[in-house]
């Protein structure tokens, strides 16, 4: 992007839905505290990287906390993260964080954690900032739902001439977002045309999406969910002039990498193929794995094996074996040597003609398994005979 | 296996030797007394088979005293076709031999093959105990243990089943119940016995559940949080309104509302006072039309007494001329009065003399009466004295006449007695003789009655006495003595002769009575006040009479007596003089009363007319008067005034009214309160809000800096964890619980197919002693529950009778024998004294089973009451017939 390197280009850092207090309650304990303290790592490198490029400002559109009550704790950490940038930093609240009569953000206040170089822009109304030649119009949410556009007031604000327009929204662009998306909070797509801004920076989609040239979702900076949509960016915005069509350049900043997998083994060699495909994975990796199929005892532990190598390398993994079932070989049902009554036992446990929930079923036949196996290692007292 | 021949040389209670032979292939009886040594041949069959040849020590082995004695034992079998022989000696020159169908073993060969066929085991060392016992254990029976099965089936455990799972194929599980003991020990540290979760389970589902509530109460403050927070917005919407102070808008409302009901109010007063007002200005007419009207009923009036005064004048004249007419018709009236009072008192005169006269002639009428009937009654007078006077004479009354008639009667009544009961003397004479009776001579034919002696005197010939018999006749005559004797004294009392006499003078009396009475009622006639008061009459009219005729004039009289009749026209003219009279009279009154009339009525009209007279006067000077006039003018001025004022004020007091009604003080007084209340209520509304946002703000200040939701998200993980380990633990429970369930199933059902054997051999004697009963077996197969249908529910082995268990004990051991026949294992089933407890019944049907028994298996019996076994076909042999003494 060669107009992006012009040195003396106006430029912005556009980032949204830092969701500050988030956890993660379906990982272990150690992996969610890791994930949850990502989120500041997250913030530092923004700072880090809003200081290296040298941007005139960083706007931050909105869910900059995951909810109102985070711990005080919580809100002077993420102040703190800020000081590798010394320049404008403009914050709108979004529906996590909304400016209510009583938010995180009055609390903020009262703390008085908030830099003077830290912009809260709780009211509609336009801030002029001529150092940096900007003048952004917010549109902070003040309700945790709204059904009007809180960003039409736009098109009337007036603004010094000589200032770039940045709009600063919060919401769900009408339209175009999947349905499930775009409930509450809506943003008319043309808001940066019929308002004649330069550039409409929204936040509340956590992938990072481009809306139209002057209109984007920055997405979050640290992924926090097994959704494949190009989460994990800022953006840098050059904005050559007031009119002038922005340059918008994604940075990908997220520490760790969530992904969500599925595998149907149904042959011996697809374990072979599951265990190569884990074994390509990063340790940064969050791992949601789904294994469906059948599979003998032996290949059970094999996968068992390594799921255990993956789980021990990756950051975080997690296993859905519900739709796999366990069909012991006959080979397997030899090594066993499952003989007598206990024979009957396995036959009717791996025929799954058991009236019982399938899992149950499963586990039985594996502790079963387990237990002969034991049991032929180390063979019990003597038989008597006669 | 069939026992042979058996030979026991220095053993225990035989010094010598004893030696059985030909024992046979079923049923073997001996019998002997105790100490015989029937335990001796059992005790040596064991030692030969279980104990160590080698043992060195071995208590009461060799016969008593007899320490130098080398027990030996050689016993005789065949075993699938094979002799055997075995041959063992201990304690000195201790050896063991075996031969199998000319094969030789010896020492321990020879035992391990013995173990081995028979099913025992030798013990490591020392003598051989029961554990080691197996089969033999089972099937031979020592004395006084034939109850006890569980231990000995316990011993016999392995060999049994084995010879069970020989005859299943195998199907046993060889490791089945380790791992299920496994699994058990794996379930019991998640679930009780009854399922219930444990341990770590246990933990983790109560501290899920106390995760969930902890999460549950940060929802719950979470979301009050949230409700407070939007409160808080309100309450600053609010606020904003409340700055710009509503409220006095209402408060000028109300101002407005006072000064509208306070000009209202002044409207009011001055209607009140107009109307008062009226009032006093409509009196002040009704004042002077009053005396208005005064003026003109007091000219009204001069006219009514000029008109009075004349009608008085005119009745003053009136009277005046009949006054005079009154006085005249008066004097008239008072003269034709006194001529009729006149005319009335000489017409009074004549009546009354005419009257004197009637009375007089009347008197004399009277007085020739009463003279006539005085005479009359004079001379009955007299009559009756004579008649009285002759009365008094005759003494027989009535009450004399009927004493006088019962005393006849009674003479009579005696009479007739006497003559009944006297003697009766009938008497016929000689004409011309004659006797005396009493003194008394009669003569020809009669009858003599006596009460008495009766004296006969016959003249010539004597007298004869006769005595009446009895007391009776002497008796009625002494009565008729008496009665005639009272009659008589009473004849003399009243003064007559006889009877007769006295009965005329009763009549007479009688008729003298009545005569009297007649003339003293005609007497009573002709005087009835009596003669006294009609002599005083007669005097009476007599002087009355008298009196008359000095009241007439004689010579008046001589001439009334003339004109008799003419009294009646005397009082004719009496009656009318005295109706003139009276009419005379009333007319002098009524003159008299008119006269009397006219002269008041002419001195009223008189004073009549002075008084209208001055009247009028007066009323004329009166109103001649000027000032009156002036006055009249004046109220009539006064007048038109006050009725030009009224008019004025009626229209006003109309139109205040008119506005007072327009205006409605009431609903303006309440629109003042209404409009303040509001005002009031806003305000302090408002300032209960500004104080509720402060409360509020300060509240949630405090609550948010608790960080609830970082702290439900912090919670939160860790009840995923939780929840997780919980499902992994529910899993791992359940698959635990389904394996054991499985497992115990399986093995169950593996248990039931082994026993089924064993279970139709106990099934075949059973039925011979209690019919349709079942023993059951455990999984050791030591027999459990007797199950007979005559008796309710299950028994259990061990709570039987002595003697029922040792039956039992004795059916199980022939069962197991059968099932170790079945796998081709050898049986022999060795009894010692059995069933001494069972009763003759119970003794006969096991006698029965017995017997079957020993189709298949050699028996060897011993017993001491040989006669309790006559009936099971084979000869007892005795013990006692089998010792030899030492060769």
């Amino acid at each position: 992007m060669p107009v992006a390197l012009m040195p003396d280009m106006l430029k912005i850092l556009h980032t949204a839905d830092w969701q500050i207090g988030r956890q993660y309650g379906r990982f272990a304990p150690d992996d969610a505290v890791v994930l949850a303290e990502a989120r500041y790592g997250a913030v530092e490198r923004i700072a880090a990287l809003a200081n290296d490029e040298q941007v005139q400002a960083v706007l931050v559109a909105g869910d900059i906390f995951d909810a109102q009550t985070v711990s005080d704790r919580s809100i002077r950490r993420l102040f703190n993260a800020l000081q590798a940038y010394a320049g404008p930093w403009f914050m709108i609240p979004g529906n996590h964080d909304a400016a209510l009569a009583e938010s995180v953000w009055s609390r903020t206040l009262r703390l008085g954690a908030v830099p003077d170089n830290v912009h809260l822009l709780l009211e509609p109304q336009v801030c002029e900032h001529p150092e940096s030649g900007l003048a952004i119009l917010p549109a902070p949410l003040r309700q945790r739902h709204t059904y009007d556009d809180s960003s039409a007031w736009f098109d009337t604000a007036r603004t010094s001439p000589g200032l770039l327009r940045i709009g600063l929204a919060h919401g769900s662009v009408q339209g175009v977002l999947a349905a499930g998306a775009a409930s509450g909070n809506p943003i008319d797509p043309g808001r940066a045309a019929s308002a004649q801004l330069d550039y409409l920076a929204l936040g509340d989609w956590h992938g990072m999406k481009r809306i139209n040239a002057r209109t984007w979702y920055s997405g979050t900076p640290e992924q926090d969910r097994f959704r494949d949509n190009d989460a994990g960016h800022v953006l840098v915005v050059g904005l050559p002039g007031p009119g002038a069509e922005p340059l918008v350049t994604p940075h990908a900043i997220s520490t760790y990498r969530w992904l969500s997998q599925e595998h149907q083994l149904d042959v011996q060699s697809d374990i072979g193929q599951l265990i190569s495909a884990l074994q390509a994975l990063s340790d940064n990796t969050v791992l949601e794995l789904a294994i469906a199929g059948h599979m003998d005892l032996a290949g059970e532990q094999q996968l068992q094996q390594a799921l255990a190598v993956a789980a021990g390398r990756l950051r975080s993994l997690q296993c859905d074996l519900s739709g796999l079932r366990l069909v012991p070989s006959a080979q397997d049902i030899a090594s066993l040597q499952a003989d007598g009554y206990l024979g009957e036992v396995l036959a009717e446990l791996q025929g799954g003609d058991v009236p019982a929930d399938p899992a149950v079923v499963r586990e039985a036949l594996l502790i079963f398994a387990n237990l002969l196996r034991e049991q032929a290692a180390a063979p019990g007292p003597a038989e008597v005979q006669p | 296996m069939r026992l042979i021949r058996i030979r026991i040389q220095q053993y225990r209670r035989f010094s010598g030797v004893l030696e059985i032979r030909d024992l046979q292939p079923g049923l073997n009886l001996f019998s002997g007394p105790n100490e015989s040594g029937k335990s001796t041949i059992v005790h040596a069959i064991r030692s030969a088979f279980f104990e160590h040849h080698r043992l060195t020590s071995f208590d009461g082995l060799q016969p008593r005293g007899d320490s130098s004695a080398a027990p030996a034992v050689e016993i005789g079998f065949e075993w699938q076709g094979e002799h055997w022989q075995l041959a063992k000696r201990f304690l000195r020159q201790r050896r063991c031999d075996l031969e199998i169908a000319g094969r030789q073993y010896s020492g321990e060969e020879a035992e391990a093959r013995l173990a081995g066929l028979l099913g025992f085991q030798h013990a490591g060392r020392g003598g051989s105990k029961a554990e080691h016992w197996g089969i033999p254990g089972l099937l031979w029976v020592e004395q006084g243990s034939g109850q006890d099965i569980v231990t000995a089936v316990a011993h016999a455990g392995n060999y049994l089943k084995s010879a069970l799972g020989a005859s299943l194929g195998e199907l046993a599980s060889s490791s089945g119940d380790q791992l299920l003991a496994q699994v058990q020990a794996r379930r019991a540290r998640l679930l009780t016995a009854t399922g219930k979760p444990t341990g770590e389970y246990a933990a983790g589902i109560a501290r899920l559940g106390e995760l969930e509530e902890a999460l549950n109460e940060l929802d719950t403050k979470i979301l009050q949080y949230r409700q407070q927070v939007d409160l808080l917005g309100e309450l600053r919407l609010q606020q904003q309104a409340d700055a710009q102070k509503p409220w006095e808008e209402l408060y000028r409302q109300a101002r407005q509302a006072q000064a509208s009901l306070d000009e209202t109010a002044a409207w009011s007063h001055d209607h009140q006072r107009q109307k008062q007002e009226l009032q006093s200005c409509q009196q002040a007419q009704q004042l002077c039309s009053d005396q208005l009207a005064g003026f003109a009923r007091q000219e009204q009036e001069l006219q009514q007494r000029q008109e009075k005064f004349r009608q008085a004048s005119q009745e003053l004249d009136d009277l005046q001329a009949g006054s005079g007419q009154a006085g005249q018709q008066l004097q008239q009236a008072r003269a034709a009065w006194q001529s009729a009072d006149s005319a009335l008192r000489q017409a009074r005169q004549r009546e009354q003399h005419a009257s004197l006269q009637r009375e007089l002639q009347q008197l004399e009428q009277q007085l020739a009466d009463t003279g006539k009937r005085l005479d009359q009654a004079r001379t009955r007078q007299a009559a009756l004295h004579e008649q009285q006077a002759a009365l008094q004479k005759n003494r027989v009354d009535a009450a004399a006449h009927k004493k006088l008639q019962q005393l006849s009667d009674e003479l009579d009544r005696l009479r007739i007695i006497q003559q009944a009961i006297a003697g009766r003397l009938a008497y016929r004479l000689e004409p011309g003789q004659q006797l005396q009776l009493d003194g008394q001579a009669v003569s020809g034919t009669g009858e003599h009655l006596f009460l008495e002696s009766l004296a006969i005197d016959i003249p010539g010939v004597g007298s004869l006495r006769i005595e009446p018999g009895g007391e009776n006749t002497a008796q009625a005559a002494r009565r008729l003595q008496e009665a005639d004797n009272n009659l008589q004294d009473y004849l003399r009392e009243l003064g007559q002769a006889d009877i007769a006499q006295a009965m005329d003078a009763a009549r007479s009396h009688q008729d003298l009575l009545k005569e009297l009475e007649i003339g003293e009622r005609q007497l009573s006639i002709l005087a009835p006040t009596g003669m006294g008061a009609l002599e005083q009459q007669h005097s009476q009219l007599q002087q009355r009479a008298g009196a008359i005729r000095a009241r007439l004039n004689p010579d008046q009289g001589g001439c009334t007596y003339r004109h008799y009749g003419a009294e009646e026209s005397a009082r004719e003219q009496l009656a009318q003089a005295e109706s003139a009279q009276d009419i005379a009279r009333e007319q002098l009154e009524e003159a008299e009363k008119r006269a009397h009339k006219s002269t008041l009525d002419l001195g009223l009209a008189r004073q009549a007319r002075d008084a209208a007279r001055e009247e009028l006067q007066n009323l004329q000077a009166m109103l001649d008067d000027p000032a009156r006039t002036q006055r009249r003018y004046e109220l009539q001025q006064q007048l038109v005034q006050h009725q030009a004022r009224g008019q004025e004020l009626e229209a006003s007091i109309q139109q205040l009214q008119l506005r007072i009604n327009a205006a409605r003080p009431d609903i303006l007084q309440q629109d003042v309160e209404r409009l303040q209340r509001s005002a009031q209520t806003m305000q302090e509304a408002a300032g209960q809000r500004e104080r509720e946002l402060l409360r509020l703000q300060a509240e949630l200040e405090l609550i948010g800096a608790h960080g609830l939701e970082e702290q439900r998200a912090a919670l939160e993980p860790e009840l995923d964890h939780s929840r997780r380990r919980h499902d992994e633990l529910a899993r791992r429970a359940a698959a635990l619980d389904l394996l054991q369930t499985m497992l115990a199933e399986k093995r169950q059902a593996l248990a039931r197919r082994i026993q089924a054997p064993l279970q139709r051999h106990l099934k075949h004697y059973l039925q011979l002693l209690f019919p349709g009963a079942s023993l059951q077996v455990d999984e050791n197969l030591i027999p459990e529950l007797l199950i007979r249908p005559q008796h309710a529910g299950h028994e259990a082995y061990m709570d039987l009778s002595f003697g029922a268990r040792e039956q039992m004990g004795l059916i199980s051991r022939l069962a197991y024998a059968d099932l170790l026949q079945e796998a081709g294992r050898p049986t022999l089933l060795l009894l010692d004294d059995i069933l001494v407890h069972s009763d003759g019944q119970r003794l006969s049907h096991m006698k029965r089973i017995l017997f079957d028994a020993a189709r298949r298996h050699q028996v060897l019996l011993f017993t001491c009451h040989p006669h309790n076994w006559q009936d099971l076909g084979v000869p007892a042999r005795d013990i006692r017939s089998l010792v030899t003494a030492v060769s």
